[in-house]
């Protein structure tokens, strides 16, 4: 039954689009920043996942940890030195900030790893599973379900910690957070760090499914913006429904198309909702 | 408009002092010497620099060689080559308005060509104005061809050149019948798969499947599936390296083992058998070139075995086609220049249109259409990681597995 | 007051003879340039008009401009005559404008950001997908004109020039009149200016209109220009980001700073194209970043300072 493959592709890829989105619709929800910076981010971890395999041998899915923390300190860093400095400016102004730091980031990146596309070749990859006729790939499976495990991480870390309990409060009023004592600039700098760090862990599950190149970043922030529209952004459940929504979409959307639509079908599905339903399938409900 | 002052002084400083000092490569002793001057704009940055760099290792080796050994002789003068790189950043208007610099502001006597079939059609509108000859070596869309340009040379024979052996050495398997395409919206892997398509039908295969995907599209999970339901016995895939790569894996995770793979233009590079990894095995492809031909030329390089140990030399690795092609573009104005005995663009182009002779490369003639008509393009499959030669069978090393 | 006006208009007559006799003293590579510069300053015009004006965030430039130049290709292709090509590639896309003016500008800030950015994604796989008409992915080939290099290098010249002053002309009409007064208006407070009665929607459609027409007729003369033309050149990402940036480094809302912005932005490439063989987005990235952080007013709000401070000294 062909269908059902098709639905097991588009929820496989649906987690892996939530987590590539999950950071993104965080920094967009919480500091109103649109961060083009996030595609060179996921690359940039999927290279540290490349290199500490073919150097010291790690597990992609154990480089989540040091990929994303050196993407938090990037993140971290970024947002103290550059964005704190003009992030309550209009869009225009903060958007072409981090559009001008990405020029800087992925240059750099060109320079020192070549546009050459790599991928993590596993020595022992997972087998597919075999459902009757559906053929559920290992890696990406289990790539999956991580992206999802790390999505609800930091859903959980967003309501239970006191840190996420800032974070939140300053997405709800950023200056009735800062008249309770929130450090605002503080909350921002470490929003941005997770924001980064999501989308490092994101790249270094991804450097076993996709091949790696600093070209590819645009692919990735174009995934992220569909899926966070589709979900409502700053909410991290949106990003799992959106995930699943633009997967499940070029899925079976792209079967029954053409794969030449599969892009198009989104963008347009994108148009359609922000005209009926600006605030995504799930509403706009935060992280509460 | 109140810039306008400023801003025109601005540009003539910066012509004037910064023309003469961008990425020139090759002679810095050459300076009061006799050079000849040559234009490149690659895509050095953005989707295409893979490629662009590739150009490059190309256009330099063979500039290197030319002034290794004194320089080009001709009307009783010796020319040191200088090779003027621009990046065109991916960008084809700018890359456009680069040949058009380096024509007017540099003053090139000859371009190498920027990378594609695309960008090439649209630089050589511009050559073509100023009288300037450009040799392109990855351009092998006829519709370039097709605009009668005097001064465009392509090192690349048309798409059913390529297509043709590698339909004809995987029909010699009797049980394929039914081929699935999968393609680039693209102009070249749109085109060659068009041609793979004729092919096919002309060996009286049955084609099940006929899909493009959509330039930067990361999962083909969907197209793949439906793959798997035409089930075919071959799968011909077309795109760049990133899009075959993926789409390689795709085919393993989702359980479609047809009898033969093929695709282009990716296992002809060695990125692509280091990315695939053990996936990359048995895939077969067909190129205009590959390192394990021999010819002997008349060109700087001498013979096909001396190129490769000029180019393991300097870059530690085995030229793909494109690079190859590249290397042999520089000798092609050089074989002119020296046919001509002048350096002067117009009788260059027409010592070129009128060569008859062989390089390192294979035999060197032009159509009136101005690409090239005397390769024979090898096919070749990944066996053990290494490219193995198929056909044709004076450079044939082994069978095509399946 | 006065002075002002007047040192305005002799810097006008000034440009304008500068304009006039680049042709006799600048080769074809400079004619190229400034082609490029006036066509820059031609996009950078019109998204001022709903980027600066409206402070609506339009990323439909690249939408717009593309869909002029295969407008006009295709007709170009049929036979139509030139002129015809570039005016019908102008009002079709401004006419597409309307309608998706009519679906998106009720969106606000990021909303609006997105919704114009994916427009061009859009048309251009639909380009990519009619290939009878459109030649799709292998692109478009556009007549050429039976002119000599010298003489077709100042044909596109004059002709985006033209279109240029055109787009200025309108953008001080727009800036004086009423209808720049109401997209002040809503870009202070739409809501505000909602209640006291101005018909905030017509005058963002006409905006948004406006931040079309000359982009696409700009497109047609490009596809011209080049003779040659495909979906990924023409929908360009960058073509949405540059005029903001151009109007961001000249000043945003001015009538001058879009102009001022597109030469800066086309020197700044310029140089930085011939210095960095491979670094130079990242130069670029740094410039940008350094005008965002240190001048997020614009090059003009510089001279206006210095104007400024020079009159009270």
């Amino acid at each position: 039954m062909i269908y059902l493959q098709l639905l097991a592709n588009g929820i496989v890829l649906g987690g892996l689009y939530a987590a590539i989105a999950a950071g993104f619709s965080l920094v967009w929800g919480v500091l109103n920043v649109i961060n083009i910076l996030h595609g060179s981010f996921i690359v940039l971890g999927s290279y540290i996942a490349f290199f500490l395999y073919a150097y010291a041998g790690l597990h992609p899915f154990l480089a989540i940890v040091p990929a994303g923390i050196v993407l938090f300190a990037l993140g971290w860093a970024l947002q103290t030195v550059f964005i704190n400095r003009v992030v309550t400016a209009p869009v225009l102004i903060t958007l072409t900030l981090t559009f001008g730091l990405d020029l800087v980031l992925n240059n750099a990146m060109l320079v020192a790893f070549t546009a050459d596309y790599r991928k993590v070749n596993l020595a022992t990859p997972l087998p597919a599973l075999e459902l009757g006729s559906v053929f559920i790939p290992g890696d990406k499976l289990a790539a999956m379900v991580l992206a999802v495990a790390l999505t609800y991480g930091l859903y959980r870390l967003l309501g239970d910690s006191n840190v996420g309990r800032a974070i939140v409060a300053v997405r709800m009023d950023r200056e009735a957070a800062s008249l309770m004592g929130v450090e605002v600039k503080q909350i921002n700098a470490i929003t941005f760090g997770i924001g980064a760090l999501m989308a490092g862990a994101a790249g270094a599950l991804l450097s076993i499914i996709y091949p790696i190149s600093p070209i590819n970043s645009t692919l990735f922030l174009g995934k992220a913006f569909v899926v966070c529209v589709l979900g409502g952004l700053g909410s991290v459940p949106g990003a799992l429904v959106g995930g699943l929504a633009l997967g499940l979409l070029e899925s079976l959307g792209g079967y029954a198309l053409g794969p030449e639509h599969s892009v198009t079908l989104s963008f347009s599905l994108l148009l359609l909702l922000l005209f009926v339903r600006p605030s995504g399938l799930l509403g706009r409900r935060g992280y509460e | 408009m109140l810039r306008k002052p400023v801003t025109r002084r601005t540009f003539s400083a910066m012509l004037g002092s910064f023309g003469a000092t961008v990425g020139s490569v090759g002679q810095l002793s050459a300076q009061g010497a006799d050079v000849v001057k040559i234009g490149a704009a690659l895509p050095l940055t953005g989707p295409l620099s893979p490629e662009g760099i590739k150009q490059q290792r190309g256009y330099s080796l063979w500039a290197d060689a030319v002034n290794a050994k004194g320089g080009i002789k001709a009307g009783g003068k010796t020319y040191k080559v200088e090779i003027i790189f621009v990046d065109y950043a991916s960008n084809t208007p700018r890359a456009v308005q680069s040949t058009e610099r380096l024509i007017t502001q540099d003053n090139v006597s000859f371009i190498l060509a920027p990378f594609g079939s695309g960008a090439t059609k649209a630089a050589s509108s511009v050559n073509e104005k100023y009288e300037i000859p450009m040799i392109a070596p990855s351009a092998s869309a006829t519709e370039i061809f097709d605009q009668k340009y005097k001064y465009i040379f392509s090192t690349l024979t048309p798409n059913n050149s390529v297509t043709e052996p590698l339909a004809e050495a995987i029909s010699q398997n009797k049980s394929i019948k039914r081929l699935a395409i999968l393609a680039r919206n693209d102009l070249f892997p749109l085109a060659i798969a068009q041609e793979m398509e004729k092919s096919a039908k002309a060996r009286g295969m049955e084609v099940v499947m006929f899909e493009r995907y959509a330039i930067g599209v990361l999962d083909h999970s969907a197209a793949i599936t439906q793959m798997r339901a035409a089930n075919p016995d071959w799968v011909y895939g077309t795109g760049y390296i990133n899009d075959l790569v993926a789409m390689r894996k795709q085919m393993a995770d989702l359980g479609v083992k047809p009898k033969a793979i093929s695709m282009i233009a990716g296992p002809a590079y060695k990125e692509f058998a280091q990315a695939a990894g053990p996936l990359a095995e048995n895939v077969s492809s067909s190129a205009w070139w590959h390192p394990t031909v021999r010819y002997n030329g008349k060109d700087v390089f001498g013979s096909t075995e001396a190129f490769n140990a000029a180019w393991t030399a300097k870059y530690k690795d085995d030229a793909d086609y494109i690079e190859a092609s590249s290397a042999v573009c520089g000798a092609i104005i050089q074989l002119g220049i020296e046919a001509a005995n002048s350096v002067d663009p117009k009788k260059v182009r027409d010592a070129i249109a009128k060569l008859d002779v062989e390089t390192f490369y294979g035999k060197v003639r032009f159509g009136d259409s101005g690409q090239i008509n005397s390769l024979e393009p090898p096919v070749f499959q990944l066996q053990g990681g290494k490219p193995v030669v198929i056909s044709p069978k004076v450079i044939k090393q082994g069978e095509m597995k399946f | 007051m006065t002075r002002n006006v007047i040192t305005t208009w002799i810097a006008f007559a000034v440009g304008i003879a500068l304009c006039a006799v680049l042709p006799i003293f600048g080769g074809n590579y400079t004619l190229r340039l400034a082609t490029t510069v006036a066509m820059y300053a031609v996009l950078a015009q019109s998204w001022n008009f709903i980027g600066g004006l409206a402070a609506y965030p339009s990323f439909a430039t690249a939408a717009f401009f593309g869909l002029g130049a295969y407008i006009s290709a295709v007709l170009q292709t049929k036979g139509v005559p030139l002129y015809w090509t570039w005016v019908l590639g102008g009002l079709g896309a401004a006419l597409f404008a309307a309608f998706l003016g009519g679906a998106i500008l009720h969106l606000r800030g990021h909303y609006f950001a997105i919704a114009s950015l994916v427009v061009a994604e859009v048309l251009r796989e639909l380009i990519n997908t009619t290939p009878d008409l459109t030649g799709g992915g292998m692109g478009l080939n556009v007549p050429a004109l039976k002119m000599s290099v010298g003489e077709q290098a100042q044909f596109f010249y004059h002709a985006m020039l033209a279109l240029f002053a055109i787009s200025l002309a309108t953008a001080i009409f727009v800036h004086r009149g009423k209808s720049g007064f109401a997209l002040q208006c809503i870009k202070q407070n739409e809501d505000a200016a909602s209640i006291l009665g101005v018909n905030a929607y017509a005058y963002k459609s006409l905006a948004f209109v406006l931040s079309a027409v000359f982009v696409g007729a700009a497109g047609g003369m490009y596809a011209t220009w080049t003779r040659y033309i495909d979906p990924t050149d023409v929908f360009d990402v960058l073509l949405s980001v540059k005029p903001l940036v151009m109007v961001l480094l000249g000043g945003v809302g001015t009538l001058l700073g879009p102009v001022v912005g597109a030469f800066i932005l086309l020197a700044l490439e310029e140089v930085v194209w011939r210095n960095f063989l491979t670094m130079h987005a990242a130069a670029l990235g740094v410039i940008i970043v350094a005008l965002v952080l240190y001048l997020p007013n614009g090059l003009m709000s510089l001279v206006r300072e210095i104007a400024r401070r020079r009159g009270r000294a």
